[in-house]
């Protein structure tokens, strides 16, 4: 029999003189290497910091793969990814050892069906699963005894399943939720379902836009609240646009979006737009236009007057195929692998369908497919075309340039300590940066698509996965959508629980961001202190909701369960107890004078800049911008509670930093605010009876009656479009839906880190290489949300 | 034959490290044949320095557990316990060593672009040069080679360390290590120069180079007797180890470690060590330079170990002061730690030069 890559790490462990010591060293020595790949990346963060200390078992996290013995791939592997993992691998010196941690790791978990997904097993030798989504520090922990205990050459962790005889199931109770999906045939799709809202600026708007786009529009219509549609033809795009720039004080894309219409031979694109002016900051103005569905669709971009279009255009060029002339990176992919399936988004291209009962004879699944460049087990060498295949594009011309610039080119990442989950390609003269080149996309799950696929109430837990540092305000954006479209008034104490968990998921995203930025500085201690803060934050959530990270707490029409008094108590305490390690936080990182002289001055967007590139969030607000969705639109009980948005106008590192320190502490004392209300209302229902229909005993606690009441559930046809402040900025949600079917016809996801990205590039421009460092981290990027 | 015997061991007898404590037992050895020779050149002082302190025993122990101690003392400071489970009831003692075997028992990667021998060569070679500043490093009344002019022989190899860092990043021939490489030559220019000159102001201080000779001089030690010279030392030592706020030219998070990145298995298990060691004999020249070597109580019982045991404890407390900082400082930029090298620092040691002259001066009137 061949030997496997498997069997070889165990022999070279068994053989040689030295055996029983080379076991002994290799077991107390496993060094991960420092190889983020997906969300789980939070939770082995929290492992090696101060609450759980992997450093316990000998485990010291190391950023090189030279020096490392020891993978721990943290969930989802792409398929651009795929690429990476294999050669990181290939770069660790024998024998060393693979933990596939979370369920996306195995069979793609939540995100099986995606079309970018592999699985680690495929491209690596795995040596341990730990299931999980995400799954827990403890559970990461048994993951390295177990790779110990098979050093040692002993196996009491593997779970080894007994075949048993399970006697049919009696009644209907138990059975799997069986919803089936309606897909509408031939749906009709429309943006502009004019709706009747008491809105008395917005009448005097569209009287305006009518006056100054004459001749140019198709129509002009409310659709919603603060959300108006123009429609245009694809000539009269740009004129539009510019004259909505010029006129309007239009000045940022919030989100563009391309809608495929098969059965009526079209594509829909829409750019929402709006201004940061005084009246114009709640309002979407969404303009869009039909083009025909040809071999190479075409449209004007829009980039030349609003660069913020400009990464969500390329994207989208990736997804439809759709060209944006004008746009210069419409030339290879952007956010895909060069293996991923052409244009994925469009409707011709089928995901496999979800199967709720197991027939004999029928695989599982088949979804998943290998990337074509594995080499065979057998081979311990590749041949020189395999080589070729496993390296990463190059960006040829970029190093042709910089040669002739004398300037020097580094790739940074996606396996580097300070890289995150995306490639940099950094041109540098001395040691000055001259731009910097994203190329990410390298956990992209394309949960667009996988949005347009899954009833709507399954959807809720998919739109927290991007974000899990800050889950509750990624699915309040979602939800809110739905319940806009359904006119559901949410109960008023489910009003102020969800006000609690966004600001206590607001406070454990910035320490999150928070950790990671002295980690970036090179100091281990502000890691570990924050950390430490965001340990009890993830306490309360875990009691509130029962999961540290991914609750998919919050439903439409409310949230899926009361919280008990004795939660609503230590939240109360929270509040005061997080001041004391808050202050040891602040001593020994955010005053520290040496982080101070890095940020200063540093990483300097000015408000027109910031604007330019679309940046969202505190960053946008450190820049000199009064913009904070709480405020300008408020939702859920924000407009009761006294709070002070912060706004700054340095623009630099340290002003988005102290920025978003102050917000926390506001968050903070929302916080105690809200609590201290809760616990002055009476107890009562937690879920809207307009929505809960028959079933108005589920109103204190969904459980047991989830798919009863959302299984069939049907947006009224229109596009509906949520805009929520989540932690690191405005997170943008458009479900478009027809009418018809119970699964929405296109989900939209625009989130903050998205668009910051642009931000990161500008700003560190012309700045020290080290200071790309103190950029990025002061923008807190966190990759997998950005790339969706 | 036997007289030349004879005459080595009166040599050898004549420059015995003196231990009270043991003076019973080594008066019972001459009953036996052979042992006898070997204690006497144990004790032999020019062979105890090298093979027991400050040479191969202690640096040895040094390099294998004060990792952990700072890997201890850094989870200490930062909320948590460190290496543990290894031996539970010692608190993972001896972790350091579970590393350093695996280190040697795994593969050495020779990349493709690597220059091979050049590459091989220097992790051990730097690894052994780095050793020879010890002859010359006095633990109490011990030491090795006793030469006038010890200090500035040890400042000299101490200057070649960044060379073969620079050695290390060209063989690597790595984007990283590239970087890295010429991070390291900026900050090589930028430290030298106050650090030595702080040396030398100690050197005028004394009015002599020999390390017995200045240890014997500082009834008040050079510490107070010249606190800025010791500062401006003590940061060139933090830059000349890489310590955090300047561990700029291998930065992790920017560079992935710099002039190693390249490095697997026991070649890198020895660059691991080599900024311990380093740190050793910086260490050790702060103690003689500026708290006064051996010097200190005497220990009854001890003789010529009471210095030795002084020695070890000073060098340790400088030692862990270095470490440490990793705890509390985030790293400079490139600039801004030049800038703080070819400035301020400077100044500061021109300063702690000018104070030493008006010492003198003082003491001659």
């Amino acid at each position: 029999m061949e030997e496997t890559e498997k069997d070889r790490n165990i022999r070279i462990l068994h053989s040689g003189v030295f055996t029983p010591l080379r076991r002994w060293a290799t077991k107390w020595s496993l060094w991960p290497c420092h190889f983020l790949t997906s969300c789980c990346g939070v939770e082995l963060a929290h492992t090696g910091a101060c609450g759980y200390d992997m450093e316990r078992l000998g485990t010291l996290n190391m950023g090189i793969s030279r020096q490392a013995n020891f993978i721990m791939v943290e969930g989802t592997i792409t398929r651009k990814m795929a690429r990476a993992l294999r050669i990181v691998w290939e770069q660790m010196p024998d024998p060393k050892f693979v933990n596939v941690i979370g369920a996306c790791g195995q069979r793609g978990g939540i995100f099986w069906n995606s079309y970018n997904i592999t699985r680690p097993s495929d491209i690596v030798p795995v040596d341990f699963f730990i299931p999980g989504c995400p799954i827990t520090p403890e559970g990461l922990l048994r993951g390295v005894r177990a790779v110990q205990e098979k050093i040692e050459g002993r196996d009491n962790t593997t779970i080894r399943f007994k075949h048993v005889e399970l006697p049919p199931e009696e009644g209907e109770q138990n059975r799997a939720p069986t919803t089936p999906k309606i897909f509408a045939p031939t749906p009709l799709v429309r943006v502009d379902v004019p709706r009747d809202v008491d809105w008395a600026f917005g009448n005097d708007l569209v009287k305006n836009l009518k006056a100054q786009l004459n001749g140019l529009y198709t129509s002009i219509t409310i659709t919603d609240k603060n959300r108006i549609a123009i429609k245009t033809t694809p000539e009269n795009l740009v004129e539009t646009s510019r004259k909505l720039s010029d006129t309007m004080g239009v000045d940022h894309v919030k989100s563009v979006n391309v809608i495929d219409v098969p059965h009526e031979r079209k594509f829909m694109v829409e750019y929402m737009v709006s201004g940061y002016t005084e009246e114009l900051m709640p309002v979407i103005l969404t303009i869009f236009t039909e083009i025909g569905r040809e071999a190479e669709p075409e449209i004007s971009s829009l980039t030349s007057l609003w660069e913020s279009a400009n990464y969500s255009e390329r994207e989208l060029h990736d997804f439809f195929g759709v060209k944006f002339k004008g746009n210069e990176g419409m030339k290879g992919k952007f956010l895909l692998a060069p293996d991923t399936p052409d244009t994925p988004l469009r409707r011709d291209y089928k995901l496999e369908e979800e199967q709720y009962t197991i027939e004999e004879g029928v695989p599982l699944t088949s979804a998943i497919t290998p990337p074509h460049y594995t080499p065979p087990s057998s081979s311990p060498s590749y041949s020189e075309s395999e080589l070729e295949d496993l390296k990463m594009p190059a960006y040829e011309d970029v190093l042709k340039e910089a040669e002739k610039n004398d300037e020097f080119v580094a790739f940074i990442g996606p396996h580097h300590s300070g890289s995150g989950h995306l490639r940099w390609v950094m041109r540098m003269k001395g040691d000055i940066i001259k731009e910097v080149i994203p190329d990410p996309g390298y956990v992209h799950r394309s949960m667009e698509k996988i949005a347009e696929n899954r009833l709507y109430i399954q959807n809720v837990p998919l739109t927290e996965r991007p974000n899990i540092s800050d889950p509750i305000n990624m699915n309040l954006g979602y939800v809110r959508a739905i319940e806009n479209a359904l006119g559901i008034e949410v109960p008023e104490r489910a009003k102020y629980i969800r006000t609690i968990m966004a600001e206590l998921s607001r406070i454990g995203a910035f320490f999150y961001d928070m950790g990671i930025f002295p980690l970036f500085m090179g100091h281990s201690t502000g890691f570990m202190y924050s950390f430490a803060i965001r340990e009890m934050v993830l306490e309360l959530m875990v009691r509130m909701t029962g999961s540290r990270c991914t609750p998919s707490f919050i439903i439409p029409g409310g949230i899926r369960r009361d919280i008990s008094d004795d939660v609503l108590d230590r939240t109360r305490k929270f509040t005061s107890a997080i001041h004391k390690r808050l202050k040891k936080y602040e001593n020994i990182f955010v005053y520290n004078p040496v982080l101070i002289s890095r940020m200063k001055e540093v990483g300097v967007l000015t408000r027109e800049e910031a604007i330019r590139c679309g940046i969202v969030g505190p960053f946008l607000r450190a820049s000199g911008v009064e913009y904070d969705v709480r405020k300008a639109e408020p939702y859920e009980v924000y407009d009761k509670l006294d709070w002070e948005a912060t706004t700054g106008d340095a623009g630099d590192c340290l002003g988005r930093i102290f920025g978003r320190l102050e917000e926390m502490k506001q968050s903070v004392e929302i916080v105690r605010q809200a609590v201290d209300a809760v616990q002055e209302m009476p107890r009562g229902g937690v879920i809207s009876e307009e929505i809960l229909g028959d079933y108005k005993e589920a109103s204190g606690d969904i459980r047991g009656y989830l798919y009863n009441v959302y299984g069939d559930l049907v947006l009224p046809k229109g596009e509906w479009t949520s805009v929520t402040e989540a932690a690191r900025g405005t997170v943008l949600y458009s479900i478009i839906s027809d009418g018809e079917s119970n699964v929405p016809y296109r989900v939209r996801i625009i989130t903050p880190c998205w668009m910051n990205l642009r931000g990161i590039i500008e700003a560190s421009k012309g700045e020290r290489v080290a200071d790309f460092w103190t950029v990025y981290a002061s923008f807190g990027y966190f990759p997998p949300e950005a790339d969706r | 034959m036997m007289e030349m015997i004879d005459t080595l061991m009166e040599t050898v007898m004549s420059n015995q490290v003196s231990i009270p404590l043991i003076e019973p037992m080594l008066d019972v050895l001459p009953e036996i044949p052979m042992l006898q020779y070997m204690v006497a050149f144990m004790l032999w002082k020019p062979l105890f320095a090298i093979l027991i302190c400050p040479g191969l025993t202690v640096g040895g122990l040094t390099l294998l557990f004060f990792p952990w101690i700072e890997r201890k003392l850094c989870g200490r400071a930062q909320w948590r316990v460190g290496p543990h489970e290894i031996v539970w009831w010692l608190g993972g003692v001896i972790q350091l060593l579970a590393d350093t075997l695996r280190f040697l028992f795994q593969e050495v990667i020779v990349h493709k672009d690597a220059h091979r021998p050049y590459f091989l060569q220097f992790p051990f070679l730097s690894f052994t040069i780095f050793l020879l500043p010890l002859l010359f490093i006095p633990a109490g009344t011990i030491v090795a080679i006793q030469t006038p002019y010890a200090i500035q022989i040890i400042l000299a190899l101490v200057c070649l360390f960044p060379l073969f860092i620079l050695g290390l990043g060209w063989a690597s021939n790595s984007r990283f290590a590239y970087i890295g490489t010429v991070r390291e030559a900026f900050m090589y220019f930028a430290y030298e120069i106050p650090f030595i000159i702080a040396a030398i102001a100690m050197i005028i201080l004394y009015g002599t180079s020999d390390p017995l000779l200045m240890a014997s001089r500082q009834s008040i030690p050079g510490i107070i007797l010249n606190p800025v010279a010791a500062l401006v030392f003590f940061i060139g030592a933090a830059m000349a180890t890489g310590r955090m706020p300047f561990e700029i030219a291998d930065s992790d998070q920017e560079l992935c470690a710099g002039p190693h990145v390249e490095y697997s298995g026991i070649a890198f298990g020895l660059i691991y060590v080599l900024c311990y060691e380093k740190a050793y004999i910086l260490s050790a020249l702060m103690t003689i330079l500026f708290l006064g070597g051996g010097s200190g109580p005497v220990i009854a019982g001890l003789g010529d170990l009471s210095g030795v045991l002084w020695f070890v404890v000073k060098t340790y407390l400088v030692l862990t002061t270095l470490f440490m900082l990793r705890a509390v400082y985030p790293r400079y930029r490139l600039d801004q730690g030049l800038k703080l090298g070819w400035s301020p620092m400077l100044c500061l040691a021109l300063i702690g030069l000018a104070i030493s002259l008006v010492v003198v001066a003082v003491r001659v009137i």
